[in-house]
């Protein structure tokens, strides 16, 4: 076992996230149904499934970015609005209009906007610490070119730099090997595991099934719903993936358009709250 | 001229005010303008513009005069209705954005023509300028008005300034700020604000139906010239003070026109100028740069064909005709002669009568075109697994494309082989 874990139990024994019945629904059609999952702290978890099962907007939701039909979410055992500043959030990397007129340094720079609080500008150590992280994920001669000229693989190394910059424990990474080319893939994952090393929990949507073995202790499964979660090497398998993959449960999925159709809320307004 | 020069001394305080208070409000238009235009909301703006006029009309009518206070509270009110109808009918209907604004926009300044007919229709001295502000008017910036507009126009330029950080993140990546607890709700509610505000001094000097002009276009003309947002936010604001001045000076020379046309025209001169003539982002230079790509692959083709005929003939250098080179490949004669003047000159080939032959610069740059095209062919074949056959058209491309640092990776990558698919001899320059 790692020493850090032992000298720090508190990490064992808070998960990093908890998630309490979640359902979000997009002009209401439900795309997330009930989604119950603890995850741990200091490991590389991965989440699966296929095209439309709701992989962004699992961490959309969780991250308050997409509000919820139902459900709570709590962030190291805190509503996430109280831990904002251990948790850092990349978006998909074509979620971006990368014509904006900014620099790399400029972008790296936002990290620090959390801890800077509103109308501060960012002083010298904010800029080292970007440079610093412009360096472990070897950008550092980028740091003046305009974002636009930047290579896939180079702009997402540059979202990488700006999640180190807010120096989170906990990362939720959309999709960071999307367009990527295989040595940037490469740096990425060891700079990622790296970081659970040092008990960081980082949660990654991905899309390659032949790597997620090799990258992930722990593996979320979605279509929907939740179908698995749990350590890659017992919960990755066949019958796991016939069921995330093996196509749509058609009835949850018609019944998602007649809620839609009807225009019927996903979930009874609680009467309690009202 | 002599007005010119009248004007441009400021002997003339009434002069000197208006002036200070049409650049301002222009400038401060288009500072806001910046992140109205980063955020792509350029139409919402034109929706606020035409949106303030029943809100001027009711500041009107409640107070019986033109109080600027009364005014501006009007159209601030009308401004923000019209904005939470457009998001309302976005968010519950199936209409979506544009067409919502488009409606609102219409909508609102219809009524507002409606007021300001019956207003102007009802004997009320006291309404005399009131339609200044369809089509704006900076000569009638004095007094109280002066006052009370600057001073919201500087209140514009602080609150820009202070939410400088928070606008351009908001503007570049939304999520993220959501992600890291911005108040997002709350300071898109302080830009739209600052919007309204803009618009509301700024139809002061370029009238209602023009502000949407004043609000976009210099940041729009500006994002010609830089890449940096700092940059980009001074230049749209010197453009739009610019245009305020210019604004200013008419309305002092030609009191019967109204000032918003003048302010626009100067404005979109500003902005076609940089459409053409910007470095790097202009069309102009777009073409340029074009043309030099196109001549330089004329160049390379034909250099090219010297060193062909030398492969086959042992001889780099031996002159040829142009029917050599023409049976080898076709050109248009009189193309051909050109290009080939065009090579003496640069010295890669030498003339004598109806000879030309490769100097030894030509050839180097006609090995680097072939050895490259050679290798790209090997790549492809290797690495990317396309037939032998398939290869051929998209290294004609690459050969002239790529520079020095992928090339030598290219090398690297293929290990410095020696043959092509289609076994001709990859060459090496000797050093």
């Amino acid at each position: 076992m790692d020493m850090a874990g032992v000298v720090n139990p508190l990490h064992q024994i808070v998960p990093a996230v908890e998630v309490h019945d979640l359902t979000v629904a997009f002009d209401r059609k439900p795309v997330l149904w009930n989604i119950d999952v603890t995850l741990p702290q200091g490991k590389l978890i991965g989440i699966v499934g296929p095209n439309g099962a709701g992989k962004s907007t699992f961490i959309k939701a969780v991250m308050g970015i997409l509000p919820l039909s139902s459900g709570y979410v709590k962030v190291f055992d805190e509503p996430l609005n109280k831990v904002r500043q251990k948790v850092s959030y990349v978006p998909q990397r074509e979620s971006i209009d990368w014509d904006f007129p900014a620099s790399v340094m400029d972008v790296v720079l936002m990290g620090r906007y959390a801890r800077l609080g509103l109308f501060k500008r960012p002083r010298k150590a904010d800029r080292e610490i970007a440079h610093d992280c412009l360096k472990k994920v070897g950008m550092e001669a980028f740091a003046q070119r305009q974002i636009a000229q930047l290579s896939g693989g180079q702009q997402q190394r540059t979202f990488l730099a700006r999640a180190l910059a807010q120096q989170a424990d906990l990362y939720f990474m959309d999709e960071p090997f999307a367009g990527v080319d295989a040595a940037t893939e490469k740096a990425i994952v060891s700079l990622l595991q790296s970081m659970t090393s040092q008990q960081k929990t980082v949660i990654v949507v991905h899309h390659d099934l032949q790597s997620v073995r090799q990258y992930f202790d722990w593996i979320l499964m979605l279509n929907t719903r939740l179908v698995a979660a749990g350590p890659t090497n017992t919960t990755f398998n066949a019958a796991n993936l016939q069921s995330t993959y093996g196509g749509k449960l058609t009835l949850m999925d018609d019944v998602a358009d007649l809620i839609r159709r009807e225009r019927y809320p996903s979930r009874e307004d609680n009467p309690a709250a009202l | 001229m002599n007005a010119l020069i009248e004007f441009l001394s400021f002997s003339d305080p009434n002069v000197r005010y208006v002036t200070i208070g049409a650049v301002l409000l222009t400038a401060s238009s288009a500072m806001v303008g910046t992140f109205t235009f980063l955020n792509k909301k350029s139409l919402v703006g034109d929706a606020i513009a035409h949106a303030v006029l029943p809100g001027i009309c009711l500041g009107f009518l409640l107070a019986g005069t033109k109080n600027p206070l009364l005014l501006i509270a009007g159209a601030f009110l009308t401004g923000w209705i019209s904005l939470m109808l457009i998001d309302l009918i976005t968010n519950k209907t199936r209409i979506r954005e544009d067409a919502a604004i488009g409606l609102i926009l219409s909508v609102f300044f219809g009524i507002g023509i409606l007021m300001l007919t019956t207003i102007q229709k009802s004997g009320n001295a006291a309404q005399s300028g009131l339609d200044h502000f369809l089509f704006g008017k900076a000569a009638a910036l004095v007094g109280q008005d002066l006052l009370v507009f600057s001073i919201v126009g500087i209140i514009v330029v602080i609150a820009v300034l202070f939410f400088f950080k928070e606008f351009a993140l908001l503007a570049f990546d939304k999520d993220f700020a959501v992600s890291i607890g911005l108040p997002v709700r709350w300071i898109q509610w302080v830009l739209t604000s600052l919007i309204v505000l803009a618009v509301v001094i700024g139809i002061q000097a370029v009238g209602v139906v023009l502000m949407a002009a004043i609000l976009i276009t210099p940041a729009a003309a500006a994002r010609f010239w830089t890449d940096k947002l700092s940059i980009l936010f001074l230049l749209a604001t010197l453009f739009g003070a610019i245009s305020g001045l210019s604004g200013a000076f008419i309305s002092y020379t030609a009191p019967s026109m109204p000032t918003g046309p003048w302010i626009v025209v100067v404005i979109s001169t500003i902005a076609f100028f940089s459409f053409f003539f910007a470095p790097r982002r202009g069309v102009i230079n777009r073409f340029i740069r074009q043309r030099s790509i196109r001549k330089t692959i004329n160049d390379e083709n034909v250099l090219k064909i010297f060193y062909q005929l030398g492969e086959n003939s042992g001889n780099f250098h031996s002159p040829r005709t142009i029917t050599d080179l023409v049976r080898w490949r076709f050109y248009n004669e009189n193309l051909l002669k050109r290009y080939l003047r065009r090579l003496v000159g640069q010295g890669y080939l030498e003339q004598n009568n109806n000879t030309w032959q490769l100097t030894e610069a030509g050839k180097i740059r006609a090995q680097r075109v072939v050895k490259i095209h050679r290798l790209w062919e090997l790549y492809l074949t290797t690495h990317m697994h396309i037939a032998p056959d398939h290869v051929h058209e998209d290294a004609e491309t690459i050969e002239h494309l790529l520079t020095p640092e992928l090339e030598a990776r290219l090398e690297a990558i293929l290990g410095y082989p020696k043959v092509d698919p289609h076994q001709s001899q990859i060459p090496y320059a000797d050093n």
